[in-house]
């Protein structure tokens, strides 16, 4: 009997294919537009996560992210490491510098200072070159994306820039994610970022702090909290700053909100309207099914088998496409380190089965209550 | 319903399966790409405070490697040319070792002329010798006549004056010797001075000049002319800031690392803390920024180690706080915390 709802399902090509379509079409945009909502956000919290060992982030008390941070004098470094639980701690340099390409052409990038002895604060892994090269003097590694903006098509190893009157020379390409300006950026030793950057009285940004073993990110960094009156904040809160921050400064959340809002809808509708109506095509048919004897419970089966099977391969096709989608747009500088969230797959098939059940629901309240005799009108 | 392939409907069968095939593959995709927010290691050992330290109260300061007697800035009693240079940087000096001579010609000649006025001088006094003896020897004669007119009375008194002129002669040549010979004990001091030595036994950390160029005792180019301190044993000169400084167990024994190798940690004996709290002097910014940090300064002795520690290098050090009884209130919670995470 539930085979009968198949074929009844797949019988109509036109109208299979176009449920099909539907389904498919709307999981596609809420699963594709979400994962590209969420990836931009996160573009906020890169600044953080391309930092691989830091378990606390310590900074001025107004500082709010990455790149909105105020400077720390120079021993505020010291009291960090004077913490009980404060593994290490290194001195970490932010901050924003116009550089003269050899075409003397200026563009902005993002100095970040890396501890000069251990090089903690570059990203985990590198292109092109070592993180050995910052030994040398005057070298800076370009990440992969801004080394794609600044010298497209071509290698940016070896190439001489000019920083505040110093020289500068790309001697290496780190794996980054982006940030959300997609800002070109140089990582450089803390003492070259000094002389990199036009100086300020103080120039230390963030305190980048590890954990003793056995001691809590979060407990540490109350603890510095207490004892320094800085600001310290773990890992995931500092990420979570960088992704508040752009909702509060920036219009896009809610614009880009209200397209995958309107793509929600869209997909709801496309959804809802082609199975009710697939349903209510097939009303005589269930008629007819009742005239033989078919109980309303055996009908409800039969929908739901149909509305399962259509709903499971439009929403495998509509992962597929939006998977599809993602690694066919990886190579892009835009969509570098775009990745779906695991959860997002789920709503798109939560927001799938509620529409298919709920209009299933509807359109089959009118089949529970068709007579048989419907079948010879 | 038999599920022969020559029943095979696309839709029915082949696409719920590429379905589910596209399902598994999705989420082996999202699966993989998910980023890498692993925390990891660093790979170059940060500097830490290791053994009793790692979990307990502590203080923390950067600071600078310094001989014991500090850097000593040697100059120049006088000014000319480096004729002679008899130290190289990394030379381990006695006291009184000669380091440079200045261009000590002048001198020579002026202890030359020197030698020749004392000659001179020696030859007028023997002339004088000579004049007053003749001189001596006529009054006597004019004396010893008792008759009074064979000699006139004129004669007696140029005899007489004669005799006084030699010996003044002879004074004054005597003078002129003693003279002579001052002036040549001060071109032989002069001399002494021309030649630079080590005001105590260390080291020669750094040499800025060569035999040719010349040394001004006005300062000049700027660059001391060598620098040297006993580096047996090197000190440590730690900057605290000042907020911390009340915490710290001054008089406890630091953990000491170089910059770029904290995997080699020394403990270094507290030697003194400066009487005067002074601005931090960031190692690495321009010298002419304004400060408002100020720092107490903290030396102390490192242990005798092979090359690891040079003069004038960045060092990290830990230094253990005061214990419980003079422990802040903001302090005592930490601890706690501390046992809770453990």
């Amino acid at each position: 009997m539930l085979w009968i709802a198949i074929r009844m399902l797949t019988g109509d090509k036109q109208k299979f294919y176009g449920l099909l379509f539907g389904i498919a079409f709307s999981t596609l945009l809420i699963t594709q537009q979400l994962t590209i909502f969420v990836n931009l956000l996160e573009r906020g919290a890169s600044g953080t996560y391309n930092v691989s060992s830091a378990d606390v982030w310590v900074m001025d008390p107004v500082s709010r992210t990455t790149d909105v941070a105020y400077a720390l004098p120079s021993t505020a470094l010291d009291q960090v490491r004077g913490v009980p639980g404060v593994d290490w701690a290194v001195p970490h340099l932010r901050a924003n510098a116009s550089v003269r390409t050899k075409d003397g052409d200026l563009e902005g990038v993002a100095i970040i200072g890396v501890d000069d002895a251990t090089l903690i604060g570059l990203p985990k892994g590198m292109i092109e070159g070592s993180t050995d090269v910052l030994s040398q003097p005057d070298s800076v590694i370009i990440d992969d994306v801004g080394a794609e903006r600044m010298f497209p098509g071509q290698s940016p190893i070896g190439e001489r820039l000019e920083l505040n009157d110093q020289r500068a020379v790309v001697r290496g390409i780190a794996d980054a994610i982006p940030s959300f300006t997609s800002t070109v950026v140089l990582y450089t030793k803390y003492s070259q970022a000094l002389r990199y950057v036009p100086g300020t009285r103080n120039r230390l940004s963030f305190v980048l702090v590890g954990a003793a073993d056995g001691i809590d990110a979060k407990s540490l960094s109350e603890r510095i909290e207490e004892q320094t009156g800085l600001k310290a904040q773990t890992r995931d809160e500092f990420a979570r700053d960088g992704v508040d921050f752009i909702i509060e400064n920036t219009g896009i959340p809610l614009n880009f909100g209200i397209t995958v809002l309107l793509g929600f809808i869209v997909g709801v509708a496309i959804v809802g309207l082609t199975f009710s109506l697939f349903i209510r095509d097939n009303i005589k048919q269930f008629g007819a099914l009742k005239a033989i004897g078919v109980t309303n419970g055996k009908i409800a089966q039969m929908v739901a088998v149909q509305a399962g099977m259509v709903g499971m391969i439009g929403y495998g096709l509509g992962v597929l496409g939006t998977v599809g989608f993602i690694s066919a747009f990886s190579n892009d500088p835009t969509f570098k380190g775009f990745y779906i969230p695991w959860q997002i797959p789920l709503i798109s098939f939560a927001a799938m089965v509620l529409i298919i059940v709920l209009t299933g629901w509807i359109a089959l309240r009118g089949v529970m209550n068709t007579e048989p005799a419907a079948v010879f009108r | 319903m038999a599920l022969l392939p020559e029943n095979l409907s696309f839709s029915r069968k082949i696409l719920p399966i590429i379905a589910v095939a596209g399902l598994l593959l999705a989420i082996v995709f999202i699966w993989n790409g998910l980023p890498d927010r692993e925390l990891s290691e660093p790979e170059n050992e940060p500097p830490r405070a290791t053994g009793e330290l790692a979990n307990s109260a502590r203080v923390a300061g950067a600071g600078l490697v310094e001989p014991s007697s500090e850097i000593v800035d040697i100059g120049t009693a006088l000014s000319g040319l480096v004729s002679d240079l008899r130290v190289q940087p990394g030379d381990y000096v006695e006291k009184g070792q000669v380091l440079f001579t200045v261009d000590d010609r002048a001198v020579r000649a002026r202890i030359s002329e020197t030698q020749a006025a004392i000659g001179e001088a020696r030859a007028a006094i023997s002339e004088a010798q000579s004049a007053r003896a003749t001189a001596q020897r006529q009054l006597s004669l004019y004396n010893q006549v008792e008759d009074p007119a064979a000699v006139s009375r004129a004669e007696v008194i140029r005899a007489q004056g004669d005799a006084d002129a030699a010996n003044s002669r002879l004074k004054v040549a005597r003078a002129r010797l003693s003279a002579a010979q001052a002036a040549a004990g001060s071109a032989r001091t002069e001399l002494g001075r021309l030649t630079v030595r080590a005001p105590m036994a260390g080291e020669i950390l750094e040499v800025n000049i060569r035999p040719g160029e010349f040394v001004s005792t006005m300062g000049g180019s700027g660059l001391p002319f060598i620098r040297m301190g006993e580096t047996r044993p090197l000190y440590i000169r730690v900057d605290i800031d000042e907020s911390e400084v009340a915490r710290m167990d001054m008089g406890a024994s630091a953990i000491v690392s170089p910059r770029g190798a904290a995997g080699e940690q020394v403990e270094a004996k507290f030697v003194r803390a400066e009487p005067l709290v002074v601005p931090k002097r960031s190692l690495t910014n321009s010298a002419s920024e304004r400060v408002d940090v100020r720092v107490l300064q903290v030396l102390y002795e490192l242990p005798e180690t092979d090359g690891l520690f040079r003069v004038g290098q960045q060092i990290d050090a830990f230094i253990p706080a005061k214990t419980t009884n003079t422990k802040k209130a903001g302090q005592a919670k930490p601890a706690d915390s501390e046992a809770e995470a453990q």
